[in-house]
């Protein structure tokens, strides 16, 4: 049991990280039919710029977080800008798209990489007390980061459901040839999207860096196969479903790392993604009409 | 002076390696059109064979200090040759996810995924290939006879690596460039095309794979013998994106293009960062030629997609002039199908049996098709004469492409049968009924764009000696003969068409009309016992469509069955008998045209609805 | 129906207008006009190009030739939303509403161009004309029936009080009596309201009932046209669909 508990602990905040990312990705998804393979690289940069802030402009981490968050939000909209539109625009096949986004993702990393260099970067800041409530061992930072991810799920669904951009976003996203003709504009729904998803990439690359305590540039590569799994187990485009992905995939890898192998704690993840793409791409409550 | 002997021999087997992966990845990318972004596995796969199988049992070997599975110690050249097999054999796994209908960029993610998931197990489960560390002191082959730090030997080492590149190069070259090559870029270009003119597609997709495997897997092995060493650090899924970038840059489907990028990128780019003078930051050489690769990706797919080499054109018809490349539709009035009129159907088209037999060939049992629980077609029984050419119209919605569908095969029905001379064929997928004489074509443009008109129409002519793996190994002299006659047969049918100008010429790039008829006449040298039309005249220019008609009556009397889903009116008045209505996806009446418009339900059917 | 719905309506006109994807013509050289308070009607066989042209009306095909206006403004090639932001409301065939999104919701992205205060009374007035939408509010729009579908394409539409309605097979899978309600109620009596109604029916003979004029596309080309009680007892206007002649 307590072993069972703890590792929920571990669950939780990984699932908040990975509820952070994956919802911004999903969103990107639903709106340009893009798999943004390059997401993983605007992530980390703004993880950097919020260093940078911390560091050397000798900013409070979580002050200087919302550097990360422009950075992730002005990245992630100038790709779409400069990047993807310009590439969709030649009726290409989708898989040249993604080749193209591992592209921009080989830049974006190791351009950082190139200016940083190999070594380890940690935000200056403390971890706080541990907290130990319910068999549960998390730090005051995690407890902070996982309060973040409530906050922002609950502004993302009030987004979402109440607010006329939100629902604009919900109608481009399944007819946007519709909602052009009830007078939305979709360009700017489109780039609004990316904004707001890119806001999340660069806070959720901060909170990433934050919680794996030391980062390097090439942290987050493997991080997309998590959000992938996340997605796709919850369904690719949908929102919800990636807050419901990536809790599971969150707790299950930490609980398969405390029951079985920490070393191995990613390979659940990797089935779940294999799995869903070979039987259900899209997604446990998707139907076939939706991709 | 030496020093720099050895690193010519250094360069001469990366180079030969780097070659050997980009023609095995371009065969799978550029001509199959599969996008294999997990290859790095097939290469590593290859080396740790390649590996285990040289050395001795880890226990006993160098006091025990790394542990691998098998430890043979096999001699040269059975590692390489057991490096072959085991990459052929990883890629077995592998075709649940690209044989299904799954969006290509899905699939590849998978395959990237898989990739990085299978480096993460062999770096943390030890026993398996000694985990991080990797496996080394790798023995050389031949290294008890031959000092392998001697220069004399490496040379050798590259003369046998270049060797067996060329080797690959002509083997792949024979694969590519014989009908079974031909089915694949029809894949390519479109794979529910290919199926529905009795290609298998899964199987075409697993030989690439399997293909692919063996010699990435025999390239890992030519590796790890002269590097002797392995470890996972050396396989990310980095190192695939370097050699997809290698061909972008050479040029997909162009096997000299592959070999180009692969001088190139891994090569070139590696070669020239040794140059550099050491900087303040070690990092920084590294990093950029990382940034490098992804700016040329993207440059090259925006400016120059088809790389340095782009895929040649496949001159069919031995003309040595310039075909013209792209037609406007003005022209497809002009058309003259006149020669048409001398050609003997029977003879071209291979068709046997009694041309005043009419008695029934296809049937419909009940068939239904629901979507999310709403009926798109229901209980539909029809029956289809042989010899005749059967309309089947009806409003919008009516269901009438869904039929056709279900009777291809391309669609499943939700309940029903489908009966093929007497036979139930419900659950025979699209390809064997293909195979078996039921062709059907599409409503939407469905020309194999990349390959020429006569490749196009060649591609489709059944039972080639050349349209399989092993065909293709064996080589022209096997099926040359063959593929000799089925070009002819397809230029005399271009002819009759009267459109032999543009024999060598890309589908992709002619008019409306002109591609409409690349697809009949496609159709029509698949052999079909029984040809289902979806909608054959939608965009054709009236005097086309009445030509077209003619000779589709012209055929039914020779004694093919055509069934023809149309709107066109005034195209079932002139040629189809019966004609079959449908409506809100049952069978409202049956008759001729004539008889029909007599059906008050029929008129009231498409006036008022 | 005494709830004030739609603005007075505009003139919409196509001179010579031909429309097609890829730069390929499927319409070519069509004229067509509706007046305020007038159904105009579209028909003809499957085929004929009639989508297309209603498509390159309203912006979603491209207008190879000719010129689209609404009132005094040129909407040729004009952008989607812009079209509807000069009151020109389009329902398609198909694809008619936001599956994933609530009836509600589907309602308040039709008035995406009103003010945030007149949202909630318009979507009342338009639940007058769709009593049986009250009671699905919540309901996602993928899963309503066919009809009850309709409906709501046709509720989004009225949203904007648009000037002119544009409609593509608006009786498409509807059962026959609700398709007969549709057309003689609602859509004829958007017109009697003072709107633009432009509509593509495959009911030919339910069309000619309610339209004040008819157009008879055929091979992308207007091939007759005239006041219904012309073109009813006009031999043309049957062998036009069926082919051929028509033997009663």
């Amino acid at each position: 049991m307590t072993v069972f508990l703890s590792s929920l602990g571990f669950g939780l905040i990984s699932a908040a990280v990975l509820a952070i990312a994956t919802v911004g990705f999903t969103m990107q998804f639903a709106v340009t039919n893009v798999l943004n393979l390059a997401y993983g690289s605007v992530m980390i940069n703004s993880a950097f710029v919020t260093y940078f802030l911390n560091y050397h402009a000798h900013l409070n981490a979580w002050v200087a977080m919302i550097g990360g968050v422009f950075t992730g939000a002005a990245a992630s909209y100038l790709l779409n800008r400069f990047v993807f539109t310009p590439f969709q625009r030649r009726n290409l096949p989708p898989i040249t798209i993604v080749i193209v986004a591992l592209g921009v993702d080989l830049c974006g990393t190791f351009g950082l990489q190139a200016i940083i260099g190999g070594s380890y970067f940690t935000y200056r800041q403390s971890q706080g007390r541990e907290s130990h409530f319910w068999g549960m061992y998390l730090s005051t930072l995690q407890l902070i980061i996982i309060g973040i991810c409530l906050v922002v799920m609950g502004l993302i669904h009030w987004l979402l459901k109440y607010t006329r951009l939100g629902k604009a976003m919900r109608a481009t996203s399944a007819n946007p040839s519709l909602a052009r003709n009830s007078g939305v504009r979709t360009q700017r729904v489109i780039s609004s999207t990316w904004l707001i998803s890119g806001a999340l990439c660069g806070l959720a690359g901060t909170v990433f860096a934050m919680n794996t305590g030391v980062f390097y540039a090439t942290s987050a590569q493997l991080y997309i196969v998590l959000l992938l799994a996340a997605m796709f187990l919850g369904g690719p485009g949908s929102v919800y479903g990636a807050m419901l992905g990536a809790i599971t995939i969150g707790v299950a890898t930490e609980l398969s790392a405390g029951y079985f192998n920490p070393q191995y704690k990613e390979v659940i993840a990797f089935v779940v993604l294999l799995g869903m793409l070979t039987f259900r791409p899209f997604g446990l409550f998707g139907s076939e009409k939706t991709i | 002076m030496s020093a720099i002997s050895f690193y010519v021999a250094t360069i001469i087997v990366y180079g030969a390696v780097d070659s050997m992966a980009c023609l095995a990845l371009n065969v799978q990318f550029g001509f199959a059109g599969l996008s294999n972004f997990g290859f790095i596995i097939f290469q590593a796969g290859g080396a740790y064979a390649a590996a285990v199988l040289s050395m001795g049992p880890w226990q006993k070997s160098n006091g025990g200090f790394q542990q691998y599975v098998l430890g043979w110690h096999l001699a040269w050249p059975l590692p390489w040759i057991g490096a072959a097999l085991f990459g052929g054999l990883l890629a077995l796994p592998f075709v649940f996810l690209v044989g299904k209908r799954l969006r290509g960029d899905f699939a590849a993610v998978g395959l990237l995924v898989s990739a990085v998931l299978l480096n993460q197990l062999v770096n943390n489960f030890v026993p398996l290939f000694n985990g991080a560390a990797g496996v080394s002191i790798v023995p050389a082959p031949f290294s008890h006879y031959w000092n392998p730090q001697g220069l004399g030997y490496q040379f050798a080492y590259g003369g046998v690596a270049v060797v067996l590149c060329v080797g690959v190069y002509f083997l792949l070259r024979r694969v590519t460039e014989s009908p079974w090559g031909r089915s694949l870029r029809a894949m390519r270009d479109n794979d529910i095309v290919a199926d529905a003119l009795g290609k298998n597609v899964r199987v075409q997709r697993t030989s690439v794979l399997i293909l692919g495997g063996m010699i990435a897997g025999l390239s890992g092995a030519i590796l790890v013998g002269f590097i002797n060493l392995w470890a996972p650090g050396a396989w990310g899924y980095a190192e695939t994106i370097v050699l997809f970038a290698a061909i972008i840059v050479g040029g997909a489907g162009n096997h000299k293009g592959a070999v180009l990028g692969a001088l190139l990128v891994p090569l070139g780019f590696e070669e020239i960062t040794r140059f550099i003078p050491p900087l303040s930051n070690p990092a920084l050489v590294p990093a950029l030629e990382w940034v490098a690769i992804g700016l040329l990706i993207i440059g090259f797919l925006w400016f120059r997609p088809d790389g340095i080499l782009p895929e040649r054109r496949r001159i069919l018809s031995g003309s040595a002039k310039s075909p013209p490349d792209s037609s406007s539709t003005e022209s497809d009035s002009l058309i003259n199908l006149g020669n048409l009129e001398h050609m003997d159907f029977r003879q071209l088209l291979r068709l046997e049996g009694d041309a005043s037999d009419h008695s029934i060939i296809l049937s419909t049992d009940r068939l239904t098709r629901a979507f999310h629980g709403v009926s798109v077609v229901s209980d539909v029984s029809i029956e289809i004469q042989r010899g005749r050419l059967t309309g089947l119209i009806g409003p919008n919605g009516a269901g009438k492409s869904t039929t056709l569908a279900m009777l291809a095969g391309t669609l499943a029905p939700t309940s029903g049968k489908v009966l093929y001379e007497g036979r139930d064929i419900t659950s025979m997928p699209s390809n064997v009924r293909a195979k078996a004489g039921m062709i059907r074509t599409f409503q939407l443009a469905s020309e194999f764009k990349k390959l020429t008109v006569l490749e196009n129409l060649v591609s489709a002519i059944p039972r080639q000696s050349g349209d399989s793996f092993v065909g293709a190994l064996r080589g022209r002299r096997f099926w040359g003969r063959d593929d000799a006659q089925n070009i002819e047969r397809a230029s005399e049918m271009l002819e009759g068409f009267g459109l032999s100008q543009y024999a060598d010429s890309y589908a992709g790039g002619l008019s409306g009309g002109q591609r409409r008829l690349v697809e009949i006449m496609r159709a029509l040298l698949a052999q079909p016992t029984i040809l289902l039309l979806d909608e054959p005249m939608a965009g054709v220019h009236p005097n086309l469509a009445h030509k077209i008609g003619d000779q589709l009556t012209r055929l039914v009397a020779s004694g093919m069955t055509i069934v023809m889903v149309e709107h066109e009116l005034a195209i079932m008045d002139a040629f189809c008998d019966p004609v079959i209505v449908l409506a809100e996806g049952r069978v409202l009446a049956e008759g001729t045209m004539a008889e029909l418009r007599a059906k008050k339900e029929v008129v009231e059917a498409y006036l008022v609805g | 129906m005494s709830v004030e719905l739609s603005t007075s309506g505009k003139v919409l006109r196509a001179s010579a207008v031909s429309a097609g994807y890829d730069g390929r013509a499927i319409v070519n050289d069509i004229d067509i006009e509706a007046t305020p308070g007038k159904v105009v009607s579209v028909v003809g066989p499957n085929g004929s190009g009639k989508s297309t042209l209603l498509k390159s009306l309203v912006g979603v095909v491209p207008v190879l030739g000719g010129a689209v206006t609404v009132g005094d403004t040129d909407i040729t090639n004009l952008a989607p939303e812009r079209i509807a932001m000069l009151g020109v409301g389009y329902v398609p065939q198909i694809d008619d509403v936001f599956p994933p999104l609530s009836v509600k919701e589907n309602l308040e992205i039709g008035g995406y161009l009103l003010a945030r205060d007149d949202v909630a009374p318009r979507i009342d007035a338009v639940l007058e004309f769709f009593p049986r939408l009250k009671t699905m509010m919540s309901r996602k729009a993928g899963k309503l029936s066919g009809g009850e579908r309709k409906m709501l394409a046709m509720g989004r539409v009225l949203m904007l009080s648009p000037s002119v309605l544009v409609l593509d097979e608006p009786t498409a899978n509807l059962a026959p009596l609700v398709a007969t309600q549709l057309l003689e109620e609602y859509i004829r009596g958007f017109a009697d309201h003072g709107s633009t109604v432009l509509l593509v029916e495959q009911r030919a003979k339910a069309a000619l009932r309610i339209s004040d004029w008819t157009c008879v596309l055929s091979g992308g080309r207007v091939v007759l046209s005239g006041e219904p009680s012309d073109l009813e007892n006009n031999p043309l206007f049957v062998e036009s669909f069926l082919g051929g002649g028509a033997k009663a």
